[in-house]
């Protein structure tokens, strides 16, 4: 499985989104996704981001 | 290798002139420097914990006691039960642990005294802390079920500790003769590993099926429900046809009693004799959360959700199997969130701040077989003083799904084991 550390941030919370509204199918990330706001995605995705 | 970094590090500073200052001038922000941090227990949250607080804060001196050198990981452990894989593929040091500049302490630690501020080790020596976190897992009741304390578990094992329970049920089963039954008797709420019972009763019938088809599986249940108990039923019908026997709490599955020399489960309907079988004990916070004062009367301890400070010890956190986390289950993936959030808490409270209202996910992944994978996800946020469910998030994998989803999240299990140990260990 891929890496999130270090990907870009604005794909990330597209990701997230998608998850969230459930137009990027997956198992589990939309379950999770669906806990979090706006903010709160974007900011999960600026850490993942800052990451190496 | 702990110990040997911080004297170095020490050597460092003395070597310095910010160490002359600090004796001449003492100043608030060195006496904040040097805030000492004990963690008790290093598992899932007590590793993930210590690590965290020095990523934080690389100025806190943190000591992280746990008696094993090496840490044998339950999830997973079914798998070993069930043969596909070796216990040694469970197995954590803390080498790297050290390296980041944690003290690790072979120790136990036996006394805590919270207006002091110590705690007691086995080897009579004592540490000094202004915060201290228990992530101490929980302790086997062997006084709740009669019949069953320490000496019987060596004949009828729990393996609800990983190491050589694991190995002692692996064996038991090994040895068994095909058209052996098998019991599992599982505990009432709360205990570690919600889904565990089923996920083991999943792979021990994948052996069976495999090797020893004949066999039959019984489940005597302490409850009338359990986690992903639709999703497991339907694996057990749809893998293990006729193999698997589950009785609840109303159909009188509550074990009352053994008797390990006969190895016989006694419930209020009848008597099972077992080839092979495993009780599941009731468990409470491991002993040295009871030490502490932190325990309440249901041998588990109450925390405020923001910092995971005790509710009734002050200045001593506790975290993963042995809290009271409300809707969060006692996973490996609960104690390590949890171990994230304390440490982030702990560093804020030293700093002279309030801590933020924390947000936590738990993910339970369990196999009903190799490549047959299930989960159930949460996500957490304080609410009247305990963890409550975010509303509309989280939940149990779909009932009806293609075998490729399914396989899809056994990957995804794998996955989660190697990220959670290479983050917490590695």
């Amino acid at each position: 499985m891929s890496r999130l550390y270090g990907r870009d941030a604005g794909d990330i919370t597209t990701a997230m989104t998608g998850f969230r509204d459930g137009s990027l199918p997956a198992t589990v990330m939309t379950r999770i996704a669906k806990g979090f706001s706006d903010d709160e995605l974007r900011a999960i995705a600026a850490w993942l981001a800052a990451q190496k | 290798m702990g110990i040997s970094h911080r004297i170095n590090r020490r050597g460092f500073l003395g070597a310095g002139a910010a160490t002359v200052a600090s004796q001449a001038f003492p100043s608030p922000a060195f006496a904040q420097a040097a805030a000492r941090v004990v963690v008790i227990g290093g598992g899932f949250g007590g590793a993930s914990c210590a690590r965290a607080l020095k990523q934080i804060d690389p100025k806190l001196q943190v000591t992280l006691i746990e008696p094993n050198k090496t840490f044998t990981a339950c999830p997973f452990s079914n798998t070993v039960i069930a043969g596909l894989r070796s216990i040694e593929q469970q197995q954590f040091g803390y080498d790297k642990i050290a390296a980041g500049g944690v003290t690790v302490v072979a120790q136990t630690a036996t006394a805590i005294n919270a207006q002091a501020r110590t705690v007691g080790l086995a080897d009579g020596s004592s540490l000094g802390y202004e915060r201290l976190v228990l992530s101490p897992g929980v302790d086997l009741r062997f006084d709740a079920l009669p019949g069953y304390d320490e000496a019987a578990s060596a004949k009828m094992p729990h393996a609800w500790k990983a190491g050589e329970q694991t190995l002692l049920l692996r064996k038991q089963l090994e040895a068994m003769d095909d058209g052996g039954l098998v019991v599992i008797a599982a505990p009432a709420n709360p205990f570690r590993c919600p889904p565990g019972p089923y996920e083991r009763a999943c792979l021990i019938a994948h052996y069976l099926k495999t090797r020893k088809p004949r066999s039959k599986l019984l489940i005597l249940d302490a409850k009338d429900t359990f986690s992903k108990q639709r999703l497991f039923q339907n694996a057990w019908k749809e893998l293990y046809p006729g193999m698997i026997e589950w009785i609840s709490l109303s159909q009188g599955g509550k074990v009352n009693a053994v008797d390990a020399a006969t190895n016989t489960l006694i419930t209020d309907f009848g008597n099972h004799t077992a080839q092979v079988a495993n009780v599941i004990p009731p468990q409470r916070a491991g002993r040295i959360a009871t030490i502490a004062g932190a325990t309440d009367n249901t041998g588990w301890c109450a925390i405020d959700p923001v910092t995971f400070e005790s509710k009734s010890a002050p200045n001593i956190h506790v975290i993963g199997d042995a809290c009271l986390a409300g809707a969060m289950p006692k996973s490996a993936f609960s104690a390590n969130s949890q171990g994230k959030v304390c440490a982030s808490a702990v560093a804020t409270l030293i700093a002279g701040r309030a801590p933020t209202v924390p947000k936590l996910i738990n993910t339970c992944y369990s196999l009903a077989a190799p490549t047959y994978g299930i989960s159930v996800a949460g996500v957490y946020q304080p609410k009247n003083g305990v963890f409550a469910d975010v509303e509309g998030a989280g939940g149990v994998s779909p009932a009806d799904v293609p075998a490729d989803f399914r396989a899809r999240e056994a990957d995804y299990a794998q996955s989660w084991f190697a990220t959670i140990t290479a983050e917490v260990f590695g």
